[in-house]
């Protein structure tokens, strides 16, 4: 029973850091129309940038207020570079395109940092664990992840609901035509969302890293259930990336303690499960 | 366009590859072969899949599962330490990718566009783990084929798959078997039906092809053909491993056809040469330095990034025929009232109590009419009156909540669009769709198609472009035609098609009023072997085309009748004719 309780709190954990990849990708395909494999890089050079900024800097909350900032400038670079030559080609090449990105970050990955795994200290004052039950204690250091996560989310919430600039994204989710119509700059709005979606990405990467730790690869993993997440919730929709991520969360962590044989099909079988009932996704428009 | 055949130069330049080639073994050295070897069972994988996404318009992201499922069936026929017979491991190779392409497609073909790619990504993915993380075949780890299939009859070692250069020529042979076959069933009438559904499916499916089976039915194909790679592939190395089956092969597979150019069948070769070779150079230390061969991955992904944005219709772009510059319209077509065919009693339809809901609206709501047989019936009624959600119950697009639909005294309700279209509707839509990319007789001959023998389609595509008054312009694009032609071609591939029953949403919308004349005096003739719904805003055509009106009012109906006496129905005037008159 405890184990099952552990394992739905790493689920909800692990469903909300990859909310946060999934978000960016559900923006980025909901609104710019681009399917971007390389969105697994992000999250990839989060944790890297994690292990170079934790030392220097003390601990990985500094390393999380510094690399946003980095990522989203980063974002806007790739924007600029790749991006924007993909808005008016076919899915086909965005695939191709976005692939080749990945050659190149991994590339820049091995490059710098080497091939071996490397582990990100928790901070000291968060190593202990606290007694949830009389048998049961959780690492501290979770816990406050998992409430960074929340806060992150709850903020997008917000940015996305009661801001101009979220207005505008949600107008542009639903009808990106009318929006550029409108005479809103559109190129300058794509940029925001792109890099907004790359800080998100690597800000999961950089506050997973003492639990993750960083290894080449960490990224292809984050990217399928990324895309999972982002079909099982309907395109766009980051409601339905939030629902959809806990759900995968939440099967991921079960799996593993009904079926261990068969955990990573888990997900796949929910994502079966909610295109046969709900072919365009919990909450995309059909 | 169509898929043609490959220009001349083109087959010139394959048939001189495929000699350079056949050549490798007797000028390069064994590594070279088996390089070679490599690179052409890959490419008879991306061929198939150029099929998938090229010709059908399904990007599938997860080919490279059949291409693994392909190569452990190798491993699972082969005894410990004996070979399999040859020809039972190819069989082997793509029957178990064919199962799985069926038990996958089954669910995949539910989806489209993105959620396909999405869909297939993750079916791969689970074949993934299916091996990786079980024993069925030594997991993780891989498993090896201790001794490769041969072939012996009657004693005599025909075919020996650890003999290098013998195995490079078969998979040459079967590489070229595997383009001429794709070749044929492209341009076959199942290649045909399969391009019309990459470019218009919905119009596919109100012809009356049931696209689903065809989507299935060619995924399976491409599967079995990835499965056939996959065997060779296995018994290079004689070593598998579940990477096989990982979306980064998928994603790789798709790179080569894109970097080649889609569509065209030999792009998929090119790529998967051009990739291939691209990376062998840039890892080899000797020709290109250590810097760059240490890094290799990041000047491939730089190379790939500057093929995407430079060359965006592939290598084969580069060679591929010009479109034909199409001529401009040079004289509008009069009607070619010389065609005499004989008159013939066409169907007809009728609801009982048809009834659809959207919510707690009730678009349709209880409509009974009996439409006679070869008649011009018309349905107006203000903007929301339920006339397209009625002909849309019609021909199949949306179910009843309740009541009945019937042709003659045939019961169709509920039946899939492509059922009701074979059983004689045919319909058109609101929004102009047809195959913008096919000339007048391929949009036609598609039409055609659906119920005729290949023969008998020919005849009757002449005969519908004919009627249609667009004889003249048979071999032009069809996007090239002005809206109110293409209006008129989609009656053509209605006629085409053998339909009694005709469904015209708006036919005469955005016409110009000599089209409207036009295609006023078309269905008036069409009537003699047809029977036509319409609906349509312009009341002067809809009282110069109908034999019978009926006037829709919040899904119910408010007047059905002669035009002359729904002319003078006071609710009619008071509802509809009053405040059109007024406007």
């Amino acid at each position: 029973m405890d184990l099952v309780l552990i394992q739905i709190l790493n689920g909800l954990q692990y469903g909300l850091l990859i909310f946060l990849a999934a978000s960016g990708l559900t923006l980025v395909f909901g609104i710019l129309g681009i399917i971007n494999l390389s969105h697994g890089s992000f999250y990839m050079l989060g944790a890297y940038a994690a292990l170079t900024l934790t030392e220097p800097l003390g601990d990985v909350f500094r390393a999380l207020a510094v690399g946003i900032p980095l990522a989203f400038l980063f974002g806007l670079a790739i924007e600029w570079l790749f991006i924007r030559h993909l808005y008016k080609r076919d899915h086909l090449q965005q695939v191709l395109l976005t692939f080749a990105m990945i050659l190149i970050f991994n590339e820049v990955q091995q490059t710098i940092w080497g091939s071996h795994p490397h582990s990100i200290p928790t901070p000291p004052y968060l190593t202990a664990s606290i007694r949830l039950t009389e048998t049961l204690s959780y690492p501290v250091y979770r816990l406050v992840l998992t409430a960074i996560c929340v806060a992150l989310a709850l903020a997008m919430v917000i940015v996305v609901q009661y801001t101009r600039v979220g207005r505008l994204i949600r107008a542009a989710e639903s009808n990106r035509e009318m929006v550029e119509t409108l005479g809103f700059d559109s190129e300058l709005l794509f940029r925001f969302v792109f890099a907004t979606g790359v800080a998100l990405a690597a800000a999961a990467g950089i506050i997973a890293a003492p639990v993750e730790s960083a290894y080449p690869g960490i990224g292809d993993k984050v990217l399928i259930i990324s895309f999972v997440v982002v079909v099982i919730g309907g395109i766009g929709s980051i409601r339905g990336a939030f629902v959809g991520a806990l759900l995968i969360g939440l099967a991921d962590a079960m799996g593993k303690v009904f079926l261990p044989s068969l955990a990573s099909v888990m997900i796949y079988a929910v994502m079966a499960l909610v295109l046969v009932l709900r072919p365009a996704g919990l909450f995309g428009r059909a | 366009m169509m898929f043609r055949w490959p220009s001349l130069p083109v087959a010139i330049a394959l048939s001189v590859v495929f000699v350079a080639l056949a050549c490798v073994p007797f000028v390069l050295g064994p590594y070279a072969v088996k390089f070679t070897t490599r690179v052409v069972v890959l490419a008879i994988m991306v061929t198939s899949l150029d099929l998938l996404i090229g010709i059908t318009g399904l990007v599938s992201f997860g080919h490279a599962a059949f291409f693994a499922l392909g190569a452990y069936a190798v491993y699972f026929v082969s005894p410990e330490s004996l070979s399999a017979n040859a020809l039972v491991a190819l069989a082997a190779g793509a029957a178990l990718a064919a199962l799985g392409a069926l038990v996958i497609g089954v669910f995949a073909m539910l989806t489209r566009g993105f959620y396909f790619i999405m869909v297939t990504l993750a079916a791969g993915q689970m074949v993934f783990s299916m091996f990786y993380d079980t024993n069925i075949a030594k997991g993780s780890d891989g498993a090896y084929v201790n001794v490769k299939p041969d072939l012996i009859v009657g004693g005599l070692t025909v075919l020996d798959f650890d003999n290098r250069t013998q195995f490079f020529y078969l998979c040459l042979i079967l590489l070229a078997t595997t383009y001429a076959f794709l070749l044929w069933l492209v341009r076959s009438r199942f290649g045909r039906s399969l391009q019309g559904i990459r470019i218009n499916e919905q119009r596919m499916r109100a012809l009356g092809y049931d696209t689903y089976t065809y989507r299935l039915a060619v995924f399976v194909i491409a599967g079995a053909i990835a499965g056939i790679a996959g065997a060779l592939f296995a018994s290079i190395d004689g070593y598998i491993t579940p990477e096989l089956a990982s979306w980064r092969e998928s994603g790789l597979a798709i790179m080569m056809v894109v970097l080649g150019g889609t569509g065209t069948l030999y792009g998929a070769v090119i790529g998967a040469f051009a990739y291939s070779v691209l990376e062998e150079i840039l890892k080899s230390a000797s020709t290109v330095g250590p810097f760059i061969s240490e890094h290799w991955r990041l000047w491939m992904g730089l190379a790939l990034a500057v093929a995407v944005l430079g060359a965006p219709r592939g290598l084969a772009g580069l060679f591929a025929r010009k479109p034909t510059a199409g001529k401009a319209s040079a004289s509008i077509d009069v009607l070619h009232r010389d065609f005499a065919r004989p008159a013939r009693r066409a169907q007809a339809l009728s609801t009982r109590d048809l009834t659809r809901y959207f919510g707690g609206l009730r678009a349709v709501d209880g409509v009974s009419l009996d439409l006679k047989g070869n008649l011009v019936h018309a349905i107006i009624g203000p903007n929301g009156a339920g006339k397209t959600t009625f002909i849309n119950l019609l021909s199949g697009e949306l179910k009843p909540n309740g009541g009945r639909v019937l042709i003659d005294d045939i019961d169709i309700t509920g039946w899939p669009p492509h059922r009701v279209a074979r059983s004689g509707i045919g319909r058109s839509f609101q929004r102009t769709n047809i195959f913008p990319d096919f000339s007048l007789r391929e949009n036609c001959g598609l039409a055609a198609e659906a119920r005729l023998p290949t023969g008998a389609a020919a005849e009757r595509i002449s005969h519908a472009l004919a009627v249609a008054g667009l004889r003249d312009r048979a071999d032009t694009t069809a996007g090239q035609l002005s809206s109110g032609e293409q209006r008129q071609l989609e009656i053509a591939m209605l006629i085409a098609s053998g339909a009694d029953l005709l469904l015209l949403d708006e036919p005469l919308a955005g016409m110009g009023p000599e089209e409207t004349q036009r295609v006023v005096a078309l269905l008036r003739d069409l009537a003699r072997d047809h029977t036509i719904v319409l609906i349509e805003h312009d009341m002067d055509a809809v009282f110069a085309a109908a034999d019978t009106l009926t006037v829709l009012v919040q899904g119910r109906v408010l007047a059905h009748g002669a035009p002359a006496d729904v002319r003078g129905n006071d609710a009619v005037r008071e509802a509809y004719l009053g405040e059109a008159d007024a406007a």
